[in-house]
Protein backbone atom coordinates (compact mmCIF):
# COMPACT_ATOMS: atom_id res chain seq x y z
CA UNK A 1 0.00 0.00 0.00
CA UNK A 2 1.88 3.11 -0.90
CA UNK A 3 1.09 6.07 0.86
CA UNK A 4 -2.29 5.37 2.16
CA UNK A 5 -4.16 8.40 3.77
CA UNK A 6 -3.33 7.66 7.65
CA UNK A 7 -7.23 7.92 8.47
CA UNK A 8 -9.13 5.62 5.93
CA UNK A 9 -6.28 3.14 7.33
CA UNK A 10 -7.42 3.63 11.17
CA UNK A 11 -10.73 3.33 9.90
CA UNK A 12 -10.36 -0.03 8.09
CA UNK A 13 -8.42 -1.26 10.93
CA UNK A 14 -11.76 -0.12 13.53
CA UNK A 15 -13.52 -1.59 10.97
CA UNK A 16 -11.88 -5.10 10.83
CA UNK A 17 -11.97 -5.13 15.13
CA UNK A 18 -15.45 -4.57 14.77
CA UNK A 19 -15.71 -7.60 12.40
CA UNK A 20 -13.39 -10.21 13.48
CA UNK A 21 -12.36 -9.70 17.63
CA UNK A 22 -15.68 -10.81 18.82
CA UNK A 23 -15.53 -13.60 17.06
CA UNK A 24 -12.17 -14.68 18.48
CA UNK A 25 -13.72 -13.98 21.74
CA UNK A 26 -16.05 -16.52 21.06
CA UNK A 27 -13.13 -18.89 19.98
CA UNK A 28 -11.24 -17.76 23.26
CA UNK A 29 -13.97 -18.50 25.62
CA UNK A 30 -15.27 -22.34 23.90
CA UNK A 31 -11.83 -23.29 25.45
CA UNK A 32 -12.16 -21.79 29.37
CA UNK A 33 -12.28 -24.42 32.51
CA UNK A 34 -14.84 -22.41 33.79
CA UNK A 35 -18.53 -23.05 33.49
CA UNK A 36 -19.69 -19.47 33.03
CA UNK A 37 -18.81 -17.00 29.79
CA UNK A 38 -16.23 -15.19 31.44
CA UNK A 39 -13.04 -13.60 29.86
CA UNK A 40 -10.19 -14.07 30.63
CA UNK A 41 -11.46 -18.04 30.65
CA UNK A 42 -10.68 -19.99 34.22
CA UNK A 43 -8.32 -22.74 32.68
CA UNK A 44 -7.89 -24.05 29.68
CA UNK A 45 -9.87 -27.41 28.79
CA UNK A 46 -11.86 -29.07 26.38
CA UNK A 47 -15.06 -29.99 28.55
CA UNK A 48 -17.75 -27.60 26.79
CA UNK A 49 -16.35 -29.32 23.37
CA UNK A 50 -17.73 -32.63 24.59
CA UNK A 51 -20.37 -30.79 26.15
CA UNK A 52 -22.18 -29.49 22.99
CA UNK A 53 -21.07 -32.71 21.34
CA UNK A 54 -22.72 -34.84 23.49
CA UNK A 55 -26.03 -32.35 23.74
CA UNK A 56 -28.73 -34.06 21.74
CA UNK A 57 -30.82 -30.84 21.07
CA UNK A 58 -27.88 -29.35 19.07
CA UNK A 59 -26.72 -32.81 17.64
CA UNK A 60 -30.67 -33.67 16.34
CA UNK A 61 -30.57 -29.90 15.13
CA UNK A 62 -27.19 -30.11 13.27
CA UNK A 63 -28.42 -33.44 11.24
CA UNK A 64 -31.52 -31.19 10.61
CA UNK A 65 -30.22 -27.56 9.23
CA UNK A 66 -27.49 -30.03 7.29
CA UNK A 67 -30.98 -32.19 5.77
CA UNK A 68 -32.54 -28.94 5.07
CA UNK A 69 -29.76 -27.01 3.20
CA UNK A 70 -28.99 -30.07 1.33
CA UNK A 71 -32.19 -30.61 0.04
CA UNK A 72 -33.39 -26.82 -0.74
CA UNK A 73 -30.01 -25.95 -2.19
CA UNK A 74 -30.82 -28.76 -4.26
CA UNK A 75 -33.88 -27.78 -5.08
CA UNK A 76 -33.17 -24.12 -5.92
CA UNK A 77 -30.59 -25.39 -8.49
CA UNK A 78 -33.41 -27.45 -10.42
CA UNK A 79 -35.86 -24.86 -10.48
CA UNK A 80 -33.57 -22.10 -10.81
CA UNK A 81 -30.96 -23.04 -13.51
CA UNK A 82 -34.18 -23.70 -16.21
CA UNK A 83 -35.33 -20.44 -15.22
CA UNK A 84 -31.85 -18.63 -15.71
CA UNK A 85 -31.90 -20.37 -19.05
CA UNK A 86 -35.55 -18.78 -20.46
CA UNK A 87 -34.82 -15.89 -19.12
CA UNK A 88 -31.49 -14.79 -20.53
CA UNK A 89 -31.55 -16.97 -23.59
CA UNK A 90 -35.25 -17.07 -24.47
CA UNK A 91 -38.01 -14.86 -25.63
CA UNK A 92 -40.26 -14.74 -22.53
CA UNK A 93 -42.95 -12.06 -22.01
CA UNK A 94 -43.10 -9.53 -19.36
CA UNK A 95 -39.06 -10.27 -18.90
CA UNK A 96 -38.49 -7.78 -16.35
CA UNK A 97 -41.78 -8.84 -14.55
CA UNK A 98 -40.46 -12.22 -14.55
CA UNK A 99 -36.87 -10.79 -12.92
CA UNK A 100 -38.09 -8.86 -10.50
CA UNK A 101 -40.31 -11.67 -8.99
CA UNK A 102 -38.01 -14.27 -9.25
CA UNK A 103 -35.75 -11.52 -7.08
CA UNK A 104 -38.54 -10.71 -4.63
CA UNK A 105 -37.05 -13.19 -1.60
CA UNK A 106 -34.52 -11.09 -1.60
CA UNK A 107 -36.51 -7.84 -1.02
CA UNK A 108 -39.18 -9.25 1.09
CA UNK A 109 -38.35 -9.10 4.94
CA UNK A 110 -37.51 -13.04 5.48
CA UNK A 111 -39.53 -12.79 8.95
CA UNK A 112 -42.57 -11.66 6.68
CA UNK A 113 -42.09 -14.46 4.50
CA UNK A 114 -41.88 -17.20 7.69
CA UNK A 115 -44.79 -15.90 9.19
CA UNK A 116 -46.59 -15.95 5.66
CA UNK A 117 -45.42 -19.54 4.84
CA UNK A 118 -46.49 -20.49 8.65
CA UNK A 119 -49.98 -19.03 8.34
CA UNK A 120 -50.83 -20.30 5.31
CA UNK A 121 -48.96 -23.52 5.31
CA UNK A 122 -49.02 -25.03 8.74
CA UNK A 123 -52.30 -23.35 10.02
CA UNK A 124 -54.37 -23.17 7.24
CA UNK A 125 -53.35 -26.06 5.30
CA UNK A 126 -52.02 -28.17 8.24
CA UNK A 127 -48.70 -28.50 6.36
CA UNK A 128 -45.59 -30.28 8.73
CA UNK A 129 -42.84 -28.06 9.11
CA UNK A 130 -41.05 -30.16 7.11
CA UNK A 131 -42.22 -29.15 3.93
CA UNK A 132 -43.14 -25.64 4.96
CA UNK A 133 -39.25 -25.47 6.04
CA UNK A 134 -38.56 -26.84 2.40
CA UNK A 135 -40.52 -24.25 0.29
CA UNK A 136 -39.51 -21.14 2.60
CA UNK A 137 -35.78 -22.20 2.18
CA UNK A 138 -36.03 -23.21 -1.64
CA UNK A 139 -38.12 -19.64 -2.58
CA UNK A 140 -35.08 -17.79 -0.43
CA UNK A 141 -32.06 -19.20 -2.34
CA UNK A 142 -33.99 -18.78 -5.98
CA UNK A 143 -32.42 -15.76 -6.27
CA UNK A 144 -28.85 -16.21 -5.54
CA UNK A 145 -29.16 -18.89 -7.71
CA UNK A 146 -30.60 -16.97 -10.88
CA UNK A 147 -27.97 -14.34 -10.07
CA UNK A 148 -25.10 -16.12 -9.77
CA UNK A 149 -25.84 -18.61 -12.22
CA UNK A 150 -27.33 -15.82 -14.44
CA UNK A 151 -23.42 -13.82 -14.03
CA UNK A 152 -21.82 -16.49 -15.13
CA UNK A 153 -24.16 -17.65 -18.15
CA UNK A 154 -24.14 -13.83 -19.39
CA UNK A 155 -20.20 -14.38 -19.72
CA UNK A 156 -21.00 -17.15 -22.41
CA UNK A 157 -21.17 -16.27 -25.75
CA UNK A 158 -24.56 -17.53 -27.22
CA UNK A 159 -22.88 -18.31 -30.36
CA UNK A 160 -21.24 -21.17 -29.12
CA UNK A 161 -24.82 -22.88 -28.45
CA UNK A 162 -25.85 -21.60 -31.79
CA UNK A 163 -23.13 -23.32 -33.28
CA UNK A 164 -23.39 -26.58 -31.47
CA UNK A 165 -27.12 -26.69 -32.82
CA UNK A 166 -25.99 -25.78 -36.28
CA UNK A 167 -23.73 -28.65 -36.52
CA UNK A 168 -27.00 -30.75 -35.28
CA UNK A 169 -26.41 -31.47 -31.43
CA UNK A 170 -30.13 -31.34 -29.91
CA UNK A 171 -31.16 -28.91 -27.29
CA UNK A 172 -29.96 -31.26 -24.50
CA UNK A 173 -27.23 -32.49 -26.17
CA UNK A 174 -26.24 -28.36 -26.34
CA UNK A 175 -27.35 -27.72 -22.91
CA UNK A 176 -24.85 -30.94 -21.49
CA UNK A 177 -21.75 -30.38 -23.66
CA UNK A 178 -21.54 -26.75 -24.00
CA UNK A 179 -24.03 -24.64 -21.61
CA UNK A 180 -23.13 -26.81 -18.33
CA UNK A 181 -19.42 -26.12 -18.90
CA UNK A 182 -19.45 -22.92 -19.40
CA UNK A 183 -22.14 -22.64 -15.88
CA UNK A 184 -20.12 -24.89 -13.80
CA UNK A 185 -18.39 -22.11 -11.94
CA UNK A 186 -21.58 -20.18 -11.51
CA UNK A 187 -23.24 -23.35 -10.28
CA UNK A 188 -20.96 -24.28 -7.49
CA UNK A 189 -20.72 -20.50 -6.47
CA UNK A 190 -24.64 -20.69 -6.31
CA UNK A 191 -24.65 -24.12 -4.76
CA UNK A 192 -21.91 -22.94 -1.60
CA UNK A 193 -23.74 -19.70 -1.18
CA UNK A 194 -27.21 -21.28 -1.15
CA UNK A 195 -26.34 -24.13 1.27
CA UNK A 196 -24.50 -21.37 3.64
CA UNK A 197 -27.67 -19.22 3.61
CA UNK A 198 -30.21 -22.05 4.47
CA UNK A 199 -28.27 -23.59 7.27
CA UNK A 200 -27.25 -20.32 9.01
CA UNK A 201 -30.90 -19.11 8.05
CA UNK A 202 -33.20 -17.92 11.20
CA UNK A 203 -36.00 -15.76 10.39
CA UNK A 204 -37.33 -18.22 8.20
CA UNK A 205 -36.80 -21.03 10.57
CA UNK A 206 -38.33 -18.93 13.54
CA UNK A 207 -42.05 -19.66 13.45
CA UNK A 208 -42.09 -22.57 11.22
CA UNK A 209 -40.14 -24.75 13.66
CA UNK A 210 -41.39 -27.92 15.69
CA UNK A 211 -40.69 -29.72 18.32
CA UNK A 212 -39.54 -33.04 16.09
CA UNK A 213 -37.71 -30.90 13.36
CA UNK A 214 -35.85 -27.89 14.20
CA UNK A 215 -33.03 -26.11 13.21
CA UNK A 216 -29.05 -25.53 14.71
CA UNK A 217 -29.66 -21.60 14.22
CA UNK A 218 -32.41 -21.26 16.16
CA UNK A 219 -31.93 -24.09 19.05
CA UNK A 220 -28.45 -22.10 19.98
CA UNK A 221 -30.58 -18.87 19.93
CA UNK A 222 -33.40 -20.54 22.55
CA UNK A 223 -30.35 -22.16 24.02
CA UNK A 224 -28.40 -18.81 24.51
CA UNK A 225 -31.43 -17.16 26.11
CA UNK A 226 -32.00 -19.69 28.53
CA UNK A 227 -28.81 -20.34 30.08
CA UNK A 228 -25.09 -18.17 30.17
CA UNK A 229 -22.84 -20.97 29.96
CA UNK A 230 -20.00 -21.51 27.26
CA UNK A 231 -21.36 -24.37 25.43
CA UNK A 232 -23.24 -22.15 22.64
CA UNK A 233 -19.51 -20.86 22.19
CA UNK A 234 -18.20 -24.27 21.92
CA UNK A 235 -20.84 -25.22 19.21
CA UNK A 236 -20.02 -21.69 17.67
CA UNK A 237 -16.56 -22.45 17.00
CA UNK A 238 -16.74 -25.72 15.68
CA UNK A 239 -19.59 -24.37 13.29
CA UNK A 240 -16.40 -21.66 12.63
CA UNK A 241 -13.93 -24.86 11.77
CA UNK A 242 -16.59 -26.39 9.36
CA UNK A 243 -16.98 -23.00 8.18
CA UNK A 244 -13.10 -22.51 7.84
CA UNK A 245 -12.54 -25.46 5.96
CA UNK A 246 -15.75 -25.40 3.46
CA UNK A 247 -14.00 -21.28 2.52
CA UNK A 248 -10.42 -23.17 1.86
CA UNK A 249 -11.90 -25.66 0.07
CA UNK A 250 -14.15 -22.96 -1.92
CA UNK A 251 -10.59 -20.01 -1.73
CA UNK A 252 -8.91 -23.30 -3.64
CA UNK A 253 -11.46 -24.40 -6.22
CA UNK A 254 -13.29 -20.87 -7.48
CA UNK A 255 -11.88 -17.88 -5.26
CA UNK A 256 -13.77 -15.68 -3.26
CA UNK A 257 -13.82 -12.80 -5.30
CA UNK A 258 -15.71 -15.10 -8.15
CA UNK A 259 -18.30 -17.05 -5.79
CA UNK A 260 -19.42 -13.11 -3.94
CA UNK A 261 -18.86 -11.65 -7.40
CA UNK A 262 -22.62 -12.58 -8.41
CA UNK A 263 -24.57 -11.89 -5.82
CA UNK A 264 -23.83 -7.31 -5.68
CA UNK A 265 -25.00 -7.03 -9.24
CA UNK B 1 -31.06 -19.46 -27.99
CA UNK B 2 -34.21 -21.00 -26.65
CA UNK B 3 -35.91 -20.14 -29.69
CA UNK B 4 -39.64 -21.76 -28.51
CA UNK B 5 -41.98 -19.52 -26.19
CA UNK B 6 -43.68 -22.74 -24.98
CA UNK B 7 -40.00 -24.22 -23.54
CA UNK B 8 -39.25 -21.47 -21.98
CA UNK B 9 -42.03 -21.30 -19.78
CA UNK B 10 -41.61 -24.98 -19.57
CA UNK B 11 -38.52 -24.28 -17.95
CA UNK B 12 -39.98 -20.91 -15.48
CA UNK B 13 -42.69 -22.96 -14.54
CA UNK B 14 -41.69 -24.75 -11.29
CA UNK B 15 -39.75 -21.53 -10.64
CA UNK B 16 -43.31 -19.10 -11.19
CA UNK B 17 -45.51 -21.79 -9.53
CA UNK B 18 -42.98 -21.27 -6.28
CA UNK B 19 -42.25 -17.95 -5.89
CA UNK B 20 -45.93 -17.30 -6.26
CA UNK B 21 -47.69 -20.08 -4.18
CA UNK B 22 -44.97 -19.89 -2.00
CA UNK B 23 -43.96 -16.35 -1.54
CA UNK B 24 -46.05 -13.70 -3.10
CA UNK B 25 -49.64 -14.33 -2.52
CA UNK B 26 -48.80 -16.33 1.00
CA UNK B 27 -47.44 -12.81 1.83
CA UNK B 28 -49.84 -10.59 0.32
CA UNK B 29 -52.75 -12.99 2.50
CA UNK B 30 -51.00 -12.16 5.36
CA UNK B 31 -50.47 -8.82 5.01
CA UNK B 32 -54.09 -8.14 3.76
CA UNK B 33 -56.29 -10.23 5.28
CA UNK B 34 -54.55 -12.94 7.80
CA UNK B 35 -57.05 -16.48 9.04
CA UNK B 36 -58.95 -15.13 11.60
CA UNK B 37 -58.94 -12.12 11.47
CA UNK B 38 -61.88 -10.09 10.70
CA UNK B 39 -61.51 -7.93 7.12
CA UNK B 40 -60.48 -4.73 7.88
CA UNK B 41 -59.14 -5.65 11.37
CA UNK B 42 -55.62 -5.02 9.61
CA UNK B 43 -55.41 -1.61 8.91
CA UNK B 44 -57.99 -0.54 11.71
CA UNK B 45 -54.47 -1.79 13.69
CA UNK B 46 -52.07 -0.01 11.55
CA UNK B 47 -54.39 3.05 11.97
CA UNK B 48 -53.94 2.61 15.57
CA UNK B 49 -50.20 1.60 15.55
CA UNK B 50 -49.36 4.94 13.83
CA UNK B 51 -51.01 6.81 16.23
CA UNK B 52 -49.80 4.94 19.50
CA UNK B 53 -46.87 6.58 21.31
CA UNK B 54 -45.25 3.05 21.84
CA UNK B 55 -45.38 1.20 18.60
CA UNK B 56 -44.20 4.32 17.22
CA UNK B 57 -41.40 5.04 19.64
CA UNK B 58 -40.39 1.16 17.83
CA UNK B 59 -40.54 2.47 14.64
CA UNK B 60 -38.82 5.20 15.26
CA UNK B 61 -35.89 2.82 17.37
CA UNK B 62 -36.08 0.26 14.04
CA UNK B 63 -35.66 3.39 11.93
CA UNK B 64 -32.48 5.23 14.18
CA UNK B 65 -30.61 2.25 14.46
CA UNK B 66 -31.18 1.47 10.49
CA UNK B 67 -29.39 4.75 9.81
CA UNK B 68 -27.14 4.84 12.46
CA UNK B 69 -25.55 1.22 10.65
CA UNK B 70 -25.87 2.33 7.94
CA UNK B 71 -23.56 5.34 8.22
CA UNK B 72 -21.21 3.41 10.50
CA UNK B 73 -20.88 0.87 8.01
CA UNK B 74 -20.06 3.18 5.14
CA UNK B 75 -17.58 5.33 7.65
CA UNK B 76 -15.66 2.02 8.41
CA UNK B 77 -16.29 -0.25 4.90
CA UNK B 78 -15.72 2.71 1.98
CA UNK B 79 -12.49 3.18 3.02
CA UNK B 80 -11.54 -0.04 4.00
CA UNK B 81 -12.43 -1.21 0.23
CA UNK B 82 -11.05 1.92 -0.87
CA UNK B 83 -7.40 0.55 0.49
CA UNK B 84 -8.06 -3.04 -0.69
CA UNK B 85 -9.17 -1.91 -3.98
CA UNK B 86 -6.07 0.28 -4.63
CA UNK B 87 -3.46 -1.97 -2.91
CA UNK B 88 -0.89 -3.72 -4.83
CA UNK B 89 0.26 -5.60 -2.06
CA UNK B 90 -0.01 -9.03 -1.21
CA UNK B 91 -2.01 -8.82 1.54
CA UNK B 92 -4.89 -6.76 -0.09
CA UNK B 93 -6.53 -10.40 -1.24
CA UNK B 94 -6.01 -11.89 2.65
CA UNK B 95 -7.44 -8.77 4.31
CA UNK B 96 -10.60 -9.37 1.12
CA UNK B 97 -11.22 -12.93 2.11
CA UNK B 98 -11.26 -12.13 5.91
CA UNK B 99 -13.59 -9.36 5.19
CA UNK B 100 -15.88 -11.42 3.44
CA UNK B 101 -15.50 -14.79 5.42
CA UNK B 102 -17.49 -13.66 8.15
CA UNK B 103 -20.39 -13.90 5.40
CA UNK B 104 -20.30 -17.28 5.53
CA UNK B 105 -21.21 -17.22 9.65
CA UNK B 106 -23.83 -17.92 11.20
CA UNK B 107 -25.71 -14.57 12.16
CA UNK B 108 -25.90 -16.20 15.63
CA UNK B 109 -22.38 -17.16 15.92
CA UNK B 110 -21.15 -13.36 15.20
CA UNK B 111 -23.26 -12.06 17.40
CA UNK B 112 -22.57 -14.23 20.04
CA UNK B 113 -19.32 -12.46 20.13
CA UNK B 114 -20.72 -9.36 21.85
CA UNK B 115 -22.55 -11.33 24.40
CA UNK B 116 -18.55 -12.48 25.62
CA UNK B 117 -17.68 -8.49 25.03
CA UNK B 118 -20.72 -7.11 26.57
CA UNK B 119 -21.70 -9.39 29.08
CA UNK B 120 -21.68 -9.34 32.62
CA UNK B 121 -18.36 -10.73 33.38
CA UNK B 122 -17.15 -9.63 29.59
CA UNK B 123 -13.83 -8.09 28.56
CA UNK B 124 -14.95 -4.53 28.30
CA UNK B 125 -16.78 -4.55 31.83
CA UNK B 126 -13.81 -6.10 33.78
CA UNK B 127 -11.54 -3.18 31.67
CA UNK B 128 -13.81 -0.55 33.09
CA UNK B 129 -13.59 -1.91 36.62
CA UNK B 130 -10.08 -2.81 36.88
CA UNK B 131 -9.06 0.63 35.71
CA UNK B 132 -11.17 2.57 38.06
CA UNK B 133 -13.35 4.33 35.94
CA UNK B 134 -16.78 2.56 37.58
CA UNK B 135 -17.27 -0.09 39.69
CA UNK B 136 -19.65 -1.77 39.00
CA UNK B 137 -19.31 -1.37 35.29
CA UNK B 138 -22.24 0.00 33.78
CA UNK B 139 -25.26 -2.18 32.02
CA UNK B 140 -23.84 -2.55 28.31
CA UNK B 141 -25.74 -5.48 27.30
CA UNK B 142 -29.33 -4.73 26.11
CA UNK B 143 -28.52 -1.09 25.31
CA UNK B 144 -29.06 0.71 21.59
CA UNK B 145 -25.43 0.69 21.40
CA UNK B 146 -25.13 -3.28 22.11
CA UNK B 147 -27.60 -3.42 19.13
CA UNK B 148 -25.85 -1.04 17.07
CA UNK B 149 -22.37 -2.50 17.06
CA UNK B 150 -23.59 -6.07 16.09
CA UNK B 151 -25.66 -4.86 13.45
CA UNK B 152 -22.42 -3.04 12.47
CA UNK B 153 -20.36 -5.97 12.72
CA UNK B 154 -22.75 -8.05 10.75
CA UNK B 155 -23.55 -5.69 7.54
CA UNK B 156 -20.12 -4.46 7.86
CA UNK B 157 -18.17 -6.96 5.01
CA UNK B 158 -21.77 -6.48 2.64
CA UNK B 159 -20.92 -3.04 2.72
CA UNK B 160 -17.23 -3.59 2.15
CA UNK B 161 -17.76 -5.91 -0.78
CA UNK B 162 -19.82 -3.72 -2.67
CA UNK B 163 -18.01 -1.11 -2.64
CA UNK B 164 -15.33 -2.67 -3.42
CA UNK B 165 -16.55 -3.75 -6.74
CA UNK B 166 -17.68 -0.39 -7.47
CA UNK B 167 -14.25 1.22 -6.55
CA UNK B 168 -12.57 -1.49 -8.55
CA UNK B 169 -14.74 -0.36 -11.57
CA UNK B 170 -13.46 3.11 -11.31
CA UNK B 171 -10.23 3.57 -13.47
CA UNK B 172 -6.97 3.83 -11.21
CA UNK B 173 -6.10 6.18 -14.03
CA UNK B 174 -8.51 8.93 -13.58
CA UNK B 175 -7.45 9.18 -9.69
CA UNK B 176 -3.69 9.11 -10.99
CA UNK B 177 -5.03 12.19 -13.69
CA UNK B 178 -6.35 13.79 -11.22
CA UNK B 179 -3.27 13.71 -8.76
CA UNK B 180 -1.36 14.80 -11.70
CA UNK B 181 -3.06 17.74 -12.41
CA UNK B 182 -2.39 18.99 -8.94
CA UNK B 183 -5.23 17.86 -7.32
CA UNK B 184 -4.43 16.63 -3.73
CA UNK B 185 -5.50 13.23 -1.96
CA UNK B 186 -8.64 14.13 -0.73
CA UNK B 187 -9.58 16.42 -3.47
CA UNK B 188 -9.37 13.37 -5.40
CA UNK B 189 -11.09 11.66 -3.30
CA UNK B 190 -14.46 13.81 -3.01
CA UNK B 191 -14.45 15.27 -6.63
CA UNK B 192 -13.55 11.96 -8.70
CA UNK B 193 -13.68 8.35 -6.87
CA UNK B 194 -16.49 9.06 -4.55
CA UNK B 195 -18.75 10.46 -7.30
CA UNK B 196 -17.78 7.67 -9.25
CA UNK B 197 -18.41 4.99 -7.34
CA UNK B 198 -21.26 6.37 -6.47
CA UNK B 199 -24.21 3.69 -7.36
CA UNK B 200 -21.98 1.20 -5.67
CA UNK B 201 -22.25 3.04 -2.24
CA UNK B 202 -26.17 3.95 -3.01
CA UNK B 203 -26.81 0.03 -3.40
CA UNK B 204 -24.35 -0.50 -0.17
CA UNK B 205 -26.27 1.92 1.69
CA UNK B 206 -29.71 0.41 0.46
CA UNK B 207 -28.69 -3.05 1.49
CA UNK B 208 -27.21 -2.04 4.70
CA UNK B 209 -30.50 -0.07 5.98
CA UNK B 210 -32.77 -3.35 4.60
CA UNK B 211 -30.92 -5.89 6.40
CA UNK B 212 -30.94 -3.57 9.61
CA UNK B 213 -34.23 -2.58 9.83
CA UNK B 214 -35.81 -6.34 9.33
CA UNK B 215 -32.97 -8.20 11.43
CA UNK B 216 -34.07 -9.93 14.22
CA UNK B 217 -31.13 -12.01 15.70
CA UNK B 218 -29.18 -9.45 16.71
CA UNK B 219 -31.58 -6.88 18.69
CA UNK B 220 -33.32 -10.44 20.03
CA UNK B 221 -30.09 -11.33 21.52
CA UNK B 222 -28.49 -7.90 22.39
CA UNK B 223 -31.49 -5.83 22.70
CA UNK B 224 -33.11 -8.03 25.19
CA UNK B 225 -36.91 -6.91 25.46
CA UNK B 226 -35.92 -3.23 26.73
CA UNK B 227 -34.47 -2.65 22.68
CA UNK B 228 -37.48 -3.75 20.92
CA UNK B 229 -37.07 -3.50 16.99
CA UNK B 230 -40.24 -3.86 14.49
CA UNK B 231 -38.50 -7.93 13.72
CA UNK B 232 -38.74 -8.38 17.38
CA UNK B 233 -41.91 -6.96 18.00
CA UNK B 234 -43.72 -9.03 15.01
CA UNK B 235 -42.26 -12.36 16.03
CA UNK B 236 -43.51 -11.28 19.86
CA UNK B 237 -47.05 -10.87 18.00
CA UNK B 238 -47.28 -14.00 16.21
CA UNK B 239 -44.80 -16.11 17.83
CA UNK B 240 -45.69 -15.44 21.63
CA UNK B 241 -49.41 -13.54 21.85
CA UNK B 242 -50.65 -14.81 18.36
CA UNK B 243 -52.18 -11.37 17.36
CA UNK B 244 -51.92 -12.30 14.00
CA UNK B 245 -53.53 -8.46 13.24
CA UNK B 246 -50.63 -6.45 14.94
CA UNK B 247 -47.97 -9.21 13.71
CA UNK B 248 -49.44 -8.38 10.25
CA UNK B 249 -49.68 -4.40 10.49
CA UNK B 250 -46.21 -4.76 11.87
CA UNK B 251 -44.77 -6.52 8.60
CA UNK B 252 -46.35 -3.64 7.01
CA UNK B 253 -44.45 -1.25 8.74
CA UNK B 254 -41.37 -3.50 7.74
CA UNK B 255 -42.07 -4.25 4.15
CA UNK B 256 -43.02 -0.62 3.23
CA UNK B 257 -39.91 1.00 4.82
CA UNK B 258 -38.21 -1.75 3.02
CA UNK B 259 -39.67 -1.33 -0.55
CA UNK B 260 -39.46 2.59 0.04
CA UNK B 261 -35.64 2.05 0.76
CA UNK B 262 -35.24 0.13 -2.53
CA UNK B 263 -37.52 2.45 -4.49
CA UNK B 264 -35.11 5.85 -3.58
CA UNK B 265 -32.18 3.56 -4.84
CA UNK B 266 -33.59 2.64 -7.70
CA UNK B 267 -35.00 6.12 -8.82
CA UNK B 268 -31.64 7.99 -7.67
CA UNK B 269 -29.02 5.82 -9.17
CA UNK B 270 -30.96 5.96 -12.48
CA UNK B 271 -31.25 10.02 -12.43
CA UNK B 272 -27.69 9.50 -11.59
CA UNK B 273 -27.17 7.35 -15.10
CA UNK B 274 -29.48 9.96 -16.92
CA UNK B 275 -27.58 13.11 -16.16
CA UNK B 276 -24.29 11.60 -16.74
Amino acid sequence: MKRSSPIAAVLAFLGYVVMIVPILFVVATAFTGGSSLTFPPEGLSLRWFEAALAYEPFTQALLSSLQLALISTVLALAVGIPATLAVMRGKVPGKSLVEGLFLSPLILPELVVGLALYQQFMLHLDMDNFNALLIGHTAILLPYTVRVTGASLALADPALEDASRGLGASPLRTFWSVTLPVLRPGIISAALLSFVTSFNNVPISLLLQSRDFRTLPVTMLDYVQQNYTPIVAAMSTLLLAGTVALAFAAERTLGFARIFGGINR
Amino acid sequence: MIRSRRIALVLLLPGLVLLLGGVVIPALTMLLSPPRVPTGEVFDRLGRMLSDPYDLAIIWRTLRIGLTVTGLCLTLGFPTAYLLARSRSRWAGVLLALAIFPLLLSNVVRTYGWLVVLGRNGVVGQTIEGLGLADPAPQLLYTEIAVVLGLTQLFLPLAIITCYSAVAQVDANLDEAARGLGAGRIRTLWSVTIPLSMPGIAMAATLVFAGAVTAYTTPYLLGGSRQTMLATQLFRYSGVSLDWAAASATAIIMTVLVLVVYGVSTVLTRAKAVTR
